[in-house]
């Protein structure tokens, strides 16, 4: 490929022009996060203020995807249960849902399954922080509606070659952008100031061996992305299973009793996936026979 | 049998399993006629979905089993050389047969 055309590509989408911002709010807690003189009161506030997000994270914290036991009804009390890191990465989840849920509903079911994948085999390793990784699954494939939304004509070529060609997204990407959506997640999620908790993942969810830090988080989002594809939560025409990394398999320590275990754990939160989408679905369609009414 | 979502379910259907709480109490039990008004106050315990007997919903884009097998291997066409990712096909598949003999 001419190196012009590739600078070009790289330019538009380490500039991102055409995604929102994350709200000045995460930035803002993570400040607040990391002094330790914060109180619960001060950093609801702070969230209060934005109702929309404040209610996004409450209907998250709620939902299987998390899978807290006990429903938590108020901030104050999210905070005081979860701690801050984790009120931290689900404003992250609420904020970054909704940029996706507007985008493609299909990504947006792969991604939610992902992160309940990931979820449930953090908790199964006794991760600490388990809500990190399922946010880190859940905004993995981010680089694809970046590409998506910047580059909408090699975003349709990419599609064309996935159909007709026969092969994965990944490497259509690479064969027209000279990129692909791993590496353009981990320019955004830079951009966005993200850890390098949740970069890596992102970065590194093709191949885990590229982690230098986040080695087992990028094993869980690899492995993730993996079983939900082979659930059939897939994008597109790619529909493949991608290779699984010796490397992964290796630190995961999975047996086969285990992927037994984590198929019947995955199976009932996969129902909440799914009324989620629906009930975007249905949100969308009456938006949009309120946009038609209103043009009459 | 049948699972729904719990917005699929209406009037008439017959509960075909328990509806139970997250900690495993039973809302609802097996053979119970569904009613809206029962349906919202499922809705209202967070129920998200149902198990009901016959075949209520009608949903287009529904695979047959053959269907849904033949899709399962071809999803992992490209992976038959991962022993741990053949296994996971394996159960997958299972799981698809299991799901339609209930």
């Amino acid at each position: 490929m001419e190196e012009a055309k590739k600078e070009h590509f790289r330019r538009t989408l380490r500039d991102i022009k055409n995604l929102p911002t994350l709200p000045g709010m995460v930035t803002k807690l993570t400040a607040m996060a990391e002094d330790p003189d914060t109180t619960t009161e001060q950093m609801g506030k702070v969230i209060s203020k934005d109702h929309i997000l404040a209610a996004k994270l409450l209907r998250l914290v709620n939902s299987a995807f998390y899978g807290f036991p006990q429903r938590i009804s108020s901030l104050n009390n999210a905070i005081i249960l979860l701690g801050f890191n984790v009120i931290k990465s689900l404003i992250i989840s609420a904020s970054i849902f909704e940029i996706m849920e507007d985008q493609d509903v299909e990504l947006w079911e792969h991604s939610l399954g992902c992160a309940v994948v990931c979820s449930v085999v953090a908790k199964r390793l006794g991760i600490s922080d388990p809500e990190e990784i399922s946010t880190a699954g859940l905004i993995h494939d981010i680089g694809k509606v970046a590409i998506k939304m910047e580059l909408p004509e090699e975003y349709e070529l990419i599609n064309k070659m996935v159909l007709e060609e026969k092969v994965s997204r990944f490497a259509a990407e690479r064969q027209i952008l000279g990129l692909d959506h791993a590496e353009v997640g981990k320019w955004l999620a830079k951009k966005w100031n993200l850890p390098n908790k949740l970069i890596e993942p992102i970065s590194c969810h093709h191949d885990p061996r590229l982690a230098k830090e986040e080695q087992l988080s990028s094993a869980v989002v690899h492995f993730g992305n993996i079983v939900i594809r082979g659930m059939g939560y897939g994008h597109g025409d790619d529909k493949w299973v991608p290779p699984m990394s010796q490397r992964a398999f290796r630190l995961l320590e999975i047996s086969a009793v285990d992927i037994d275990e984590i198929l019947d754990e995955i199976e009932d939160k996969l129902w909440d996936v799914k009324g989620f989408s629906l009930e975007i679905q249905s949100e969308q369609q009456a938006a949009a026979s309120e946009n038609n009414c209103n043009g009459k | 049998m049948q699972q729904i979502l719990i917005a699929q379910a209406g009037d008439g259907m017959i509960l075909a399993r328990d509806v139970e709480s997250e900690e495993g109490r039973v809302l609802c039990g097996k053979g119970t006629e569904l009613s809206a008004c029962l349906v919202e106050r499922l809705k209202k315990m967070e129920v998200t979905h149902v198990a009901v007997e016959g075949h209520p919903v009608v949903d287009e884009n529904e695979k047959t089993l053959k269907e849904e097998l033949f899709d399962i291997e071809q999803r992992f066409k490209r992976v038959k050389h991962i022993p741990p990712l053949v296994h996971l096909k394996k159960r997958i598949m299972e799981r698809a047969v299991k799901a339609r003999e209930e």
